[in-house]
């Protein structure tokens, strides 16, 4: 496709400078409409569920301890190798125990795999970003931090930690099949793989209305 | 009288002959869009020549990627051109799942198409803004800006993020989309037109801007091709050459758009296609959403994020603790050896990834063909004979991002 354009400017344009004053009329327009400005320390927005904030490990209402098993895979498929684990194995059981689980804040680059592939949904990205600080050492965050974290961001936010849900926890669209048991969590239906959203008549709908 | 004056300029010629001078523009000038350096040699006001210097914000990305498996570096590609991150997401995949042989559902197709048109629309509307503000139109910078933000706020709702998305992952993308999303990008889509036509009521005929525009930084249809340039910088020199339509992938082979060129070749024209474009890029952002099709997000044979291959997968999930999936991830000879090229259009330009696979889990070699860093071969070209000022409107009309050039 050929664009056509013409930016010859007639007797009347060039001794009125109409395209100056057609540009001044619109910001002038402009200036009666309404702000789309937020006024960032007095309003903040409303962030959507899933963002990829400060690290937290959720505290289990029911052991009131961390969920982790130290399967290794957060640290594994780090990109930054910013997750440090240490963990002992008893003798009779060969079950685990996390011993120290350590997260480098400022190594981290956010990309939300560790909390992807945790198969127990115990490492999160919470819905958290001011937090920044003068010195390096608080962004070290360790077990109890992490905890800590977790439990700071039940209590801003006032949620309840059961009814909890982030789309890593069990990735939108995702069947059953695809996801570990810690994973299958009750999410909302748009979530689940029968009830994915489509296009139709002008609104988005659930593909389950579609062939009912 | 008209020869003593040709005589007196003569005089003063010869008296104030000089070595032409040499100037750094950059590479901290807030105009040069990132850390690009040009050591710019001057006869007066009139360029002579122009050095480009890179690798300011080199990271090594390629050789990083030799060390981290296929998933792994998919973060890393956000990092390349960050104002279109999308789109480095989705070049990135479909060349690792060509290496691979992995098929998309036809879902996950239509969402990349429409996530890669939305970062078209990001990358324009803040080249878009950079420029108008590097040439002096400071208004069009705060309503661009307007608009991208309800885009990023998209890519929030979809990815969790609003610069860093790392949403598409090999075989599909990672989240499904919400019908929120939907809603909101379709409304987006039927108010954006009118909003362009606000951006050129400012400067499309405004003479301060054709002045700075018309006739500048001009490429011919032959130079463009033989400099090697992409996107809408060659697009505007008159050349049909778009990677959606010769050599679709994802959806485009099932919407309906056109391509727009340019004639001249120079800034304005460039501009022009640019415009253009986001109008082709609002259609098909349109269709894709009207055609979305039901089914599965991610192909069934895909590496999964730890996984590396999907015919291991079942092995893998029984092998629940750390021995066996880090031996799965690192010892692995599945993989089919070759190398492969595979490029996309992203808002820069041709972005090729090359993949040198020995079979392993991770890549023997990559290489990113990233346009920005051979648009910025091609400037010492465009600005030979231009005035200093020139430069500025240059580089914005070729449109690159340092963090793609240097990697």
């Amino acid at each position: 496709m050929k664009i056509k354009y013409d930016t010859r400017k007639n007797l009347a344009e060039r001794i009125f400078l109409l395209e100056i004053l057609k540009g001044l009329g619109l910001t002038l327009k402009r200036l009666f409409s309404k702000s789309v400005t937020i006024q960032y320390p007095k309003e903040r927005k409303k962030l959507f569920p899933g963002f990829r904030g400060k690290h937290a490990l959720i505290r289990d209402p029911n052991t009131k301890e961390s969920r982790c098993v130290a399967c290794m895979r957060c640290a594994t498929v780090c990109p930054a190798r910013c997750i440090s684990i240490r963990f002992s194995k008893d003798e009779k059981t060969q079950a685990r125990k996390v011993e120290s689980y350590e997260i480098d804040a400022l190594r981290c680059i956010f990309c939300g795999y560790c909390e992807e592939v945790c198969p127990v949904n115990a490492v999160v990205l919470t819905e958290e970003y001011e937090y920044s600080n003068y010195t390096r050492e608080p962004f070290h965050f360790d077990m109890e931090r992490l905890l800590k974290n977790w439990d700071e961001f039940v209590e801003k936010n006032k949620i309840d930690p059961e009814q909890y849900r982030n789309p890593f926890l069990r990735p939108r669209g995702r069947s059953l099949g695809e996801l570990p048991s810690g994973k299958r969590i009750d999410v909302p239906e748009e979530w689940t793989l029968e009830g994915q959203v489509i296009w139709k008549d002008g609104r988005a709908v659930s593909a389950k209305e579609v062939v009912s | 009288m008209q020869e003593n004056k040709a005589e007196s300029k003569e005089i003063v010629r010869e008296e104030m002959a000089y070595e032409p001078y040499t100037i750094a523009m950059g590479p901290q000038h807030p105009a040069t869009h990132g850390v690009l350096k040009l050591d710019l040699e001057l006869d007066g006001e009139t360029i002579l020549n122009c050095t480009p210097t890179v690798g300011f914000l080199h990271r090594g990305v390629e050789k990083l990627a030799e060390n981290l498996s296929y998933a792994q570096t998919l973060p890393l590609t956000d990092r390349l051109d960050y104002i279109a991150s999308m789109a480095n997401n989705v070049a990135y995949s479909i060349a690792v799942e060509k290496l691979l042989g992995i098929e998309v559902p036809m879902r996950a197709k239509y969402i990349r198409t429409i996530v890669m048109e939305m970062a078209r629309l990001t990358g324009h509307l803040l080249w878009l803004a950079t420029h108008a503000l590097d040439i002096g139109a400071m208004t069009v910078f705060l309503y661009c800006f307007r608009e991208r933000e309800n885009l990023l706020d998209m890519f929030e709702e979809i990815c969790g993020a609003r610069l860093t998305t790392s949403y598409t992952c090999v075989g599909g993308v990672r989240q499904d989309v919400t019908g929120h999303f939907l809603e909101s990008l379709h409304a987006f889509t039927e108010d954006f037109p009118s909003k362009i036509a606000e951006y050129e009521t400012l400067i499309d005929k405004n003479r301060i801007w054709l002045k700075r525009t018309q006739g500048v930084g001009v490429v011919s249809a032959e130079d463009a091709v033989s400099l090697g340039l992409t996107g809408p910088t060659l697009r505007g020199s008159g050349v049909d050459y778009d990677v959606r339509k010769h050599m679709p992938y994802d959806a485009y082979p099932y919407v309906d758009f056109e391509v727009p060129i340019g004639s001249k070749g120079d800034v304005y024209d460039r501009y022009r296609c640019r415009m253009e474009e986001m109008h082709q890029s609002n259609s098909i952002i349109r269709q894709c959403i009207e055609a979305l099709p039901k089914g599965p997000i991610c192909a069934p044979d895909a590496p999964d994020l730890v996984m590396p291959y999907g015919v291991q997968k079942k092995v893998a999930a029984d092998a629940t603790f750390a021995s066996g999936v880090i031996k799965l991830m690192r010892d692995n000879e599945h993989y089919i050896d070759g190398d492969v090229y595979v490029s996309a259009e992203v808002p820069k330009g041709e972005l090729g990834f090359y993949f040198v696979s020995d079979g392993r889990g991770v890549p023997y070699r990559m290489h990113i063909r990233s346009p920005s860093y051979i648009h910025i071969g091609a400037l010492p070209f465009m600005c030979k004979g231009q005035m200093v000022a020139d430069v500025i409107a240059i580089i914005g009309s070729v449109d690159v991002v340092l963090g793609e050039c240097d990697r």
